[in-house]
């Protein structure tokens, strides 16, 4: 196989070096390059259009990110993202998410299937992937009509953590509204019908 | 043809439905029959009584989502708005509820013992829904339009009284705006949950009808709220300066 070629687009030393470790952990000795700006970014893919992935901090793209990977991916439609962010912005089959509260296991799980599944369909598989145990947990309490605080303190996370899953839920289900998010929970068995909040 | 050059009065009335046939129930709505041969647009409408300004700012608004009138507002009247927009609503209570209840109920009839429970689920669903559109709909025909019909009387009398100007102060269509709730929501969470989670029907082409009715409702309802934000609105900013400015020169 040939060597992969890898750009991290971090801001610090520091992640950069976590990135470097966590490449290393999970087998993979890619042709690294190196940036810390938005500008540097784009020069680098400009001048290696062949490069396979790339993975960048949010904080660096910050509010033109979607522009950004738009942009990129014009240019090097190869190119598969690994973004650290809790925003799922930009939807694309090319484009994985590392989030805040991912721990340790999933963290490396994620990076394991960024580079090794890049011929399967990820989004496919994403879309069609069962939502996570706290996904289930947080989906519970929804359908039983918790408000965002009350479940924060039932399950002992932040609120931000609850909206960020929330939102998770709502993507991979494709169901905004609890009414709709309440049926899905009772024809799967996962509260009961009597259990439901009026 | 460019799909986004605006409809004009000019046009033949054929030609515009062969351009975009999602018009035939708008142009159903205004009670004009096929048979009109080569007639133009405003010939039409003419035949009908219809304004014409009218009649082309909604075929528009309906055609090109982008599409935003602005000159043509002065040329009709807002009763002549609030008029369509009750006769969509009815036709929302009359036809479509009804004939989307009616598949869900053959679907009931016919389903299996083991997916009771869904369709009931689903059924509830609906109800629940239906009973929020009601409510929106006829928050509309209880508030909106009664006050959009004060400020055309009050500037057709000329005589404006200081209540009606205290409502004005309330900003009353500001508020609808801001709160023009998106009543599609559920509409597609009710499709996701028939594509994408409820186990297969014995009745399978019932099954899509249902699909397609809600599909349809949906879309319908979309250019409803539209035409409601983008014709409405404006027009009743448009009086609610006149009336102000009436009221000033007194």
């Amino acid at each position: 196989m040939k060597k992969a070629k890898v750009c991290i687009a971090e801001r610090h030393f520091i992640h950069r070096l976590g990135v470097k470790t966590i490449l290393s952990v999970i087998g993979i000795e890619p042709d690294l390059f190196e940036v810390n700006s938005v500008d540097s970014t784009l020069k680098c893919l400009q001048e290696n259009r062949d490069i396979d992935f790339i993975i960048f901090d949010h904080d660096i793209f910050n509010k033109i990110e979607n522009k950004a990977i738009r942009k990129i991916r014009l240019q090097c439609p190869c190119t598969r993202f690994l973004v650290l962010s809790d925003d799922k912005k930009y939807s694309d089959s090319h484009v994985s998410y590392i989030s805040q509260d991912d721990s340790r296991q999933e963290i490396l799980d994620k990076f394991q299937s960024f580079f090794y599944e890049q011929n399967k369909d990820i989004n496919d598989s994403e879309n069609s992937a069962l939502l996570s145990e706290r996904e289930v947990d947080v989906l519970k309490n929804v359908a039983l009509g918790y408000a965002n605080k009350e479940i924060a303190d039932k399950l002992y996370i932040s609120i931000n953590t609850v909206i960020s899953h929330r939102k998770n839920i709502t993507e991979k289900l494709g169901i905004k509204t609890i009414a709709g998010l309440t049926v899905y929970a009772v024809m799967h068995g996962l509260i009961k019908p009597e259990e439901v909040k009026v | 043809m460019n799909n986004k050059l605006p409809l004009t009065a000019k046009m033949k009335m054929a030609d515009i439905i062969h351009l975009d046939y999602r018009l035939i129930p708008i142009i159903g709505r205004f009670g004009i029959e096929y048979g009109f041969g080569n007639k133009t647009v405003s010939e039409v409408c003419e035949d009908y009584a219809i304004n014409t300004s009218f009649f082309i700012e909604i075929i528009n608004s309906y055609h090109n989502h982008d599409y935003f009138p602005q000159e043509q507002l002065q040329n009709f009247k807002a009763s002549l708005i609030i008029k369509y927009l009750s006769n969509t609503h009815t036709y929302y209570l009359n036809v479509k509820l009804p004939e989307i209840e009616s598949y869900i109920s053959q679907i009931k009839q016919e389903v299996t013992v083991d997916n009771r429970k869904n369709i009931d689920l689903l059924s509830d669903f609906f109800a629940e829904y239906k009973i929020e559109l009601i409510n929106h709909l006829n928050r509309e025909d209880t508030d909106v339009f009664p006050y959009v019909e004060l400020l055309e009387k009050a500037i057709e009398s000329n005589c404006i009284s200081d209540d009606v100007l205290q409502i004005i102060e309330s900003k009353p269509i500001d508020q609808y705006a801001n709160n023009h709730e998106n009543v599609e929501l559920k509409l597609s969470d009710l499709k996701n949950l028939i594509i994408r989670y409820l186990p297969p029907l014995v009745c399978k082409d019932v099954c899509q009808k249902l699909l397609f009715e809600l599909f349809r409702l949906e879309s319908d309802l979309e250019d409803h709220t539209r035409i409601e934000d983008k014709v409405l609105v404006p027009k009743v900013k448009l009086l609610e300066k006149q009336v102000l400015e009436n009221c000033n020169r007194k």
